[in-house]
């Protein structure tokens, strides 16, 4: 049989955004679609995010932020993805992302950039799609 | 060419629930047997009466209106300055002071973790001077101000700013009027706040409500919050039980420093105006009852003012959707009309945009008019209570609290709501309550109007569009560089040889048990940050200076403590 492997996905909230009802829901989510699913809790930081990405070869990096701040956070995670060999793990991103701020992220490689209420379908189409081999 | 028809289905948007928010199953109607186990004097009672159901007040609204309050905190001082004077020049009679996040936390904007969310949600407001300028023009003796942080930390040195700023201006710390959240169970069980650990945290708790009521005794210096359990999962009898179990337990421990429910006076709850109608007017019914009936039967309350429940609202940011923000303006004048329905003494009500951002100045006068249309237009306040006495609301008013009652006996039954904390029992039914509301939303058996049904089909229109792109945005990268340099500045700027041994006096406080107010007030007077000072309590305690463990304990911190 070919089996597909499981997707493993590491989602994030980087920085003090304490909003985690999003997150949260998408773990279950994640979970109930077969995804191997590991979550940073609050308060994390770039660096940490990065290593543990890279430590657990994840497949997809997702993160999550409602302060409106998803470009610097992003940035900061992507730096800190290139210092620890992680460059080439698929970001996306949710939250409360401002309409201007989607082109900036997509510049940055960030794709999704979803807002709250996205169905869940959508989400998790998403993340197969991009998930790296 | 056949033209197509249209169908039109008589059943298109009909209801989907016969249960109210919080799960309540609800009859198709109610009747005088349904309220039969209910009597008036004991029960329910005129306003102003115990047990206080009504509404705490003879004259209510007629008397004294509700407070019309907001958070104000932008990302510079001069903003929040110009934003607290124009609102309250519309009326704003009441202002909720917030910070940005990293302040939250009890760290300082040089910080490395502060980066990310630096002047989110708020000012960085990490010293005295901050406070000087944000409130510069603004009176500081009778008026109503408000702590509406996160970590305990914030409370304790918030009020003590407030309070070294009328030392120093020779003003009377008896005419310092407001209050602080400051809960210890909220703090942890909802933001798994980083400054301090839950033992630092209960008793600094208590350091600030006995430091208030000696000191400051119009400051009520805890306010048990059930909107941050509310919003991030619980149901109303839990929101509620959550509550009166915070009040038990500081009425229990300010009783260990010789301090009675009657020397702390009436009692403020922050609760939730959540979206569902009827549910939200009862509970505010059954909240003040329960109450009542607490203090005076199991906390020896003897006065009448110590068995009194004032409420303050917070309409629920969590039902306002990022999708077609035109719609807010409907949910949340209805949360507004139900708080008042309810008899709330302040209602902090979100902004229309308040999804996508800060609110708007226009979002904040379209709120304050709302409720300016309820008194004036439509003439709700003139009557106390005027939903009293309908069998629906008395029957659920009813049933909330019997709700509500059991589950304080399942808290008591364990230990309390420390124990309960800690063991994860209300961790479990948070998550339990918000996974089943998720559900129902993903089922459409709880309908969001524009996220789960309604989406309209088509490009989103001018209005919506308009709200968006009017809404607070966040500082940018050079906002908060600027920051940065200002902080690293200011702090390069102090004299050591004050600030030295007032750093001292603070750990050798938390050392020895002493209340550690004064020396907070003593310290921010002489420049002490935030960071500082939640850095010096920790290091009282033993533990690492800094929260997040990146930073080392500063020079001049480690002289002053001999480490």
């Amino acid at each position: 049989m070919n089996e597909q492997p499981r997707i493993r996905i590491l989602l994030a909230k980087v920085g003090l955004d304490t909003h985690d009802r999003g997150v949260l829901g998408l773990i279950s989510a994640f979970r109930d679609a077969g995804f191997e699913v590991i979550y940073s809790g609050r308060y994390a930081t770039a660096e940490g995010v990065a290593k543990t990405a890279v430590q657990e070869d994840v497949n997809v990096l997702a993160l999550s932020d409602h302060t409106g701040s998803m470009p610097i956070v992003a940035e900061s995670v992507i730096k800190a993805l290139r210092e620890h060999g992680g460059e080439e793990i698929p970001v996306i991103s949710g939250g409360l992302i401002l309409a201007s701020d989607r082109p900036v992220l997509e510049e940055m490689g960030v794709t999704g950039n979803f807002g709250p209420g996205t169905p869940l379908n959508v989400i998790i189409d998403h993340v197969k799609n991009v998930a790296r081999a | 060419m056949k033209s197509e028809i249209f169908a039109i289905d008589r059943k298109f948007g009909h209801m989907v629930r016969t249960a109210t928010q919080s799960h309540v199953e609800l009859k198709n109607h109610y009747s005088p047997q349904d309220i039969e186990h209910l009597s008036y004097d004991e029960d329910i009672g005129d306003p102003g009466e115990f047990p206080f159901t009504r509404g705490v007040y003879r004259e209510m609204y007629r008397n004294r209106l509700w407070l019309k309050s907001y958070l104000v905190s932008y990302t510079t001082v001069a903003e929040t300055n110009k934003a607290m004077k124009d609102y309250v020049a519309n009326g704003l009679t009441d202002i909720r002071f917030t910070a940005d996040l990293p302040t939250q936390c009890g760290i300082d904007p040089d910080h490395p973790g502060a980066w990310n969310s630096m002047a989110c949600g708020g000012i960085p407001s990490y010293a005295l001077h901050v406070y000087e300028e944000m409130l510069e023009g603004l009176p500081l003796e009778d008026v109503v101000y408000e702590i509406g942080m996160m970590g305990s930390s914030n409370y304790l040195f918030f009020h003590s700013l407030l309070v070294a700023m009328m030392e120093k201006k020779g003003l009377d710390l008896n005419k310092l009027h407001g209050n602080s959240i400051n809960d210890p169970i909220r703090a942890k069980l909802v933001y798994n706040s980083p400054d301090f650990p839950t033992v630092i945290d209960r008793r600094i708790w208590i350091d600030h409500i006995e430091f208030a009521i000696r000191n400051t005794p119009r400051w009520k210096a805890c306010v048990p919050n059930g909107v941050d359990p509310q919003q991030s999962g619980v149901d109303v009898p839990r929101e509620l039980g959550g509550c009166i179990a915070v009040g038990i337990a500081m009425v229990e421990d300010l009783g260990k420093r010789g301090i009675s429910i009657d020397d702390f006076g009436p009692m403020i709850f922050a609760l939730d105006a959540e979206s569902d109608f009827f549910e939200t007017i009862c509970k505010f019914r059954a909240a003040r009852k329960l109450w009542a009936k607490i203090a005076k039967e199991r906390l020896g309350a003897k006065t009448a003012r110590a068995m009194q429940l004032k409420i303050g609202v917070r309409t629920s940011g969590l039902s306002l959707t990022w999708q077609k923000p035109l719609n807010n303006s409907a949910r949340v004048a209805l949360q507004v009309l139900s708080s008042v329905l309810g008899g709330v003494n302040s209602i902090d009500a979100s902004g229309i945009d308040e999804a996508i951002g800060l609110p708007s100045y226009e979002a904040r006068m379209y709120n304050l008019d709302t409720q300016h249309i309820i008194t004036h237009e439509a003439n709700v306040p003139l009557v106390a209570d005027p939903l009293g006495g309908s069998y629906y609301v008395e029957w659920l008013t009813s049933k909330i609290e019997q709700e509500t009652t059991t589950y304080l006996q399942e808290i008591d039954d364990e230990g309390g709501i420390f124990q309960c904390l800690e063991s994860g029992r209300l961790a479990k039914y948070m998550e339990e309550n918000r996974v089943k509301i998720e559900r129902e939303i993903e089922e459409c058996s709880r309908v969001v109007v524009g996220v789960n049904a309604f989406q309209n089909e088509g490009e989103e229109g001018p209005i919506n569009k308009a709200i968006e792109n009017t809404a607070y945005k966040v500082p940018t990268v050079q906002d908060r560089e600027r920051i940065v340099g200002e902080v690293k500045q200011f702090k390069a700027s102090r004299d050591l040889g004050k600030l030295k041994p007032a750093i001292r006096k603070l750990y050798d406080d938390t050392k020895s048990g002493e209340n550690v107010s004064r020396a907070v007030i003593e310290a921010v007077k002489v420049g002490a940050t935030i960071g500082e000072v939640v850095g010096t309590i920790r290091s009282g305690y033993g533990i690492h200076y800094d929260p997040f463990n990146q930073v080392e304990m500063p020079e001049f911190v480690r002289e002053a403590i001999g480490k």
